[in-house]
């Protein structure tokens, strides 16, 4: 069962995800009927120009959502080198922009079908008469042809609100607000009341705004203008509750910008930026922390100043950021990112915090020990029997290449499994060896062993606090953390979010990792 | 007041392919003309010349003596009523908006419009309480009759009517075009009339143009036209004279 608790913490973060949510989703739908009906128009009398149109907002339509908002962001930072160097300011290429174009984007289709199907509707007979009779052609498509085709073409709004509320949940991974932030971290940290929460609250917004437009639509169709404006006040109420919290929620005039902590969208991360955030306040500063960021969003997010630190891992540095195929000792990599970070990226090194999160494979401590397996060296002598459990990604990266090429390890089985079902499959017997993640929380609690890597074959994923460009001086209030978190501690925290029973929320396990921090 | 018309050499042409050749034609005022021939024979097409909701390629039409031409399109149709093709009521506008729309688009005022509504609802003998009713109501006879009133009822001198006995039973039929026959003379209009059926034609008109692939092959009175010894006349008239003969001899 859920606990009270849990359903307080995700209610609480209701209004204002809620308004941010309503807020991106109604600009996109607004922008993109800004949009489409002067498209609609312009496709009048022109069948080309209309498929060809109709065609491209259904090619946009294919692209997952998810990718069409990762796609905007390097378009975004682009956008803003550019019009750095022209007009000297740039423009915010995460958060609202990318989300509101890629949605609005997403909102095309439906009301371009909508109206262009609702124009078409329109019988023929209806527009000769209304030729015939001297309408202009504006006449014709004011008082003829937009009335007749206003059903579908409402039709087509409805769908387009639907859709819109639907995908903003997952601007959270371009680091927009939105409902989306309960959804993703409730998938990640197996918090269910943040899951349901901001589901729910999702549906229950698309269900009302649905409702809202068919008042009007239909309100309008039968003339009976109570009906409509009754739509269009519950619509306007819906605005205006998102304007109110906004306006509450805006920073103080004076105060400057608070510091923006970063996290990518699982656990671990989502607990060292509570944990740093906690450090900052502590030092008297404002502080928000954006998480749920996508993998590829942070590091970029945090070179152009969208946010101002976050965590990351030296062997994803080594290959994203520096651009290196190899494979270097781990002093190395960290040496290497301390000086090359600065000169191309303007991004310091503020800590190592002193634990990894690297690939590494695990076996449960009786089966290692019965087979007398502590390396990967002894694993390769009796791999021949033994069957590989593996993450859905894990055949097809570079760190299985290199295992190979090192050990010459061979497997009787591999079999790729989702996170959790591998686990089940180690502990259940279905499988000899599993990939894991060193600091993974269940490492300690499954009683499972890492073995280790004589050969170094694979990258070391050491955690950095990463400082960009737009905050130097956090770099000094940070400097506590070099080397302060051991593995096993973080294993710790990690596993108190990621387990079933008597959960903690990431601040939570912040709080305990920060008192244990200070033990030391 | 009724118009003359007066067709100059004209010619229209669709996707390359002329639909209208060399049309030389003069209409007198107050004539009640029916437009016939085979589907795609250019009818449709010459009546909609004739409101120049199609401009031809060449050639002038004129009416009343002055180029049709010379001023807008929209103008000129609101001086000219026009009954389409399936009637096209506007559905979202009431039976009395559909009569006075184009007093509407003319500008007059709510009460001279719904006094032209009572009006025209008489003319075309339908109870007054029908100007509240929306279209979706009304039967096909009676969105005829409504067609009919909102072509006539800017007072037009100039009457185009599109196959406007197409969709409606026999009854229905000869109630309509007993209406038209007797508007067209109490209003002093002149009248063009597309239809496919030879025998509406022929009892109705008094005079019958005959078209085939875009040209004018007969134009006579309905008595001349049955003596028309053509075969391609007679092949057009065959059918209607074969019926009315069968007609004829069961009645005895």
């Amino acid at each position: 069962m859920i606990e009270a608790a849990a359903w307080d913490r995700a209610i609480a973060l209701l209004p204002d995800r809620t308004a941010a949510h309503l807020g991106v989703s109604a600009a996109a739908v607004g922008l993109a009927l800004l949009i489409a009906v002067p498209t609609v128009l312009a496709m009048v009398g022109r069948p080309r120009l209309r498929s060809a149109v109709l065609t491209a907002a259904a090619v946009v339509q294919t692209v997952p959502a998810l990718a069409l908002l990762a796609l905007f962001y390097p378009l975004l930072l682009a956008l803003s080198a550019l019009t750095e160097r022209l007009a000297g300011f740039g423009v915010p290429a995460l958060g609202f922009l990318p989300s509101l174009l890629a949605l609005t984007l997403y909102a095309l289709l439906p009301l371009l079908r909508g109206g262009a199907d609702g124009l078409a509707s329109v019988p023929p007979a209806t527009l000769d008469a209304a030729d015939g009779i001297g309408m202009t052609r504006g006449q014709r498509l004011l008082h003829v042809e937009l009335p007749m085709a206003a059903p579908v073409i409402m039709g087509g709004l409805r769908t387009a609100a639907v859709w819109t509320i639907g995908a903003a949940t997952l601007a959270t991974t371009v680091g927009q607000k939105s409902l989306g932030d309960l959804i993703f971290a409730g998938l990640q940290l197996e918090d269910w009341a943040l899951v349901v929460t901001g589901c729910l609250a999702a549906a229950a917004l698309a269900i009302v705004t649905d409702m809202a437009l068919w008042r009007v639509e239909t309100g309008i169709a039968a003339r009976r203008w109570r009906k409509a404006g009754l739509g269009a006040a519950l619509l306007a109420a819906m605005v205006a509750v998102v304007l109110a919290l906004w306006w509450n929620a805006r920073p103080p005039d004076s105060a400057e910008r608070p510091v923006v902590v970063g996290a990518k969208s699982f656990g671990e991360q989502y607990i060292l930026a509570e944990l740093i955030a906690a450090r900052l306040r502590e030092q008297g500063l404002a502080v928000t922390v954006r998480s749920g960021l996508g993998s590829a969003v942070a590091f970029r997010a945090l070179t152009a100043g969208d946010i101002d630190l976050y965590v990351d891992y030296s062997g994803t540095l080594w290959a994203n950021a520096l651009e290196r195929t190899d494979v270097a000792p781990r002093a190395t990599m960290i040496a290497t990112l301390r000086a090359e970070l600065p000169e191309r990226h303007r991004v310091q090194v503020a800590a190592v915090l002193g634990f990894e999160n690297a690939y590494a494979l695990a076996m449960q401590r009786a089966d290692a020990e019965r087979l007398g397996i502590t390396s990967l060296a002894d694993l390769a002598r009796k791999s021949g029997r033994l069957r590989l459990a593996t993450d859905t990604e894990f055949q097809q990266r570079e760190e299985w290449a290199a295992l190979q090429r090192a050990y010459g390890l061979r497997f009787a089985r591999l079999t790729a499994y989702t996170p959790t079902l591998m686990v089940r499959a180690l502990t259940g017997g279905e499988a000899d060896v599993m990939t894991a993640f060193s600091s993974d929380g269940r490492i300690a609690a499954d009683d499972l062993v890492l073995l280790t890597d004589p050969a170094g074959a694979l990258p070391s994923y050491d955690a950095m606090l990463l400082i960009g460009p737009t905050r130097p001086e956090l770099a000094r209030m940070l400097q506590g953390l070099e080397r302060s978190v051991p593995v096993e501690a973080m294993r710790e925290a990690n596993w108190q979010v990621d387990r079933a029973t008597d959960k903690r929320t990431p601040e939570q396990a912040a709080r305990w990792l920060a008192a244990r921090i200070r033990d030391r | 007041m009724a118009v003359t018309l007066e067709y100059q050499r004209i010619n229209v042409s669709r996707g390359g392919r002329p639909v209208l050749v060399d049309i030389d034609l003069q209409i007198a005022a107050g004539g009640l003309v029916a437009l016939t021939g085979a589907s795609g024979a250019g009818k449709s097409t010459l009546l909609r010349v004739t409101n120049r909701l199609i401009a031809p390629a060449s050639g002038r039409l004129l009416i009343d003596g002055a180029d049709a031409a010379a001023e807008p399109g929209p103008v000129l149709r609101r001086r000219i009523g026009y009954a389409a093709q399936g009637v096209g009521l506007f559905p979202h506008w009431t039976v009395a908006d559909n009569i006075a729309a184009v007093p509407w688009l003319n500008g007059e005022s709510r009460r001279m419009r719904t006094q032209l509504v009572a009006e025209m609802l008489d003319l075309v003998e339908l109870p007054q309480s029908f100007a509240s009713r929306m279209p979706a109501e009304l039967s096909g006879g009676q969105a005829s009759r409504v067609g009919l009133a909102r072509a006539l009822a800017a007072r037009p001198g100039l009457l185009l009517l599109d196959e406007p006995f197409a969709a409606l039973d026999p009854e229905t039929r000869t109630e309509l075009a007993d209406r038209i026959e007797a508007l067209h003379k109490a209003q002093g209009l002149t009248t063009l009339l597309v239809t496919h059926d030879l025998a509406d034609a022929l009892t109705r008109a008094s005079r019958i143009l005959v078209l085939e692939a875009g040209r004018l092959i007969a134009d006579a009175t309905p008595a001349a036209l049955v003596a028309d010894p053509r075969p391609a006349v007679q092949a057009l008239i065959a059918s209607p004279l074969d019926q009315a003969r069968r007609l004829v001899r069961l009645t005895g």
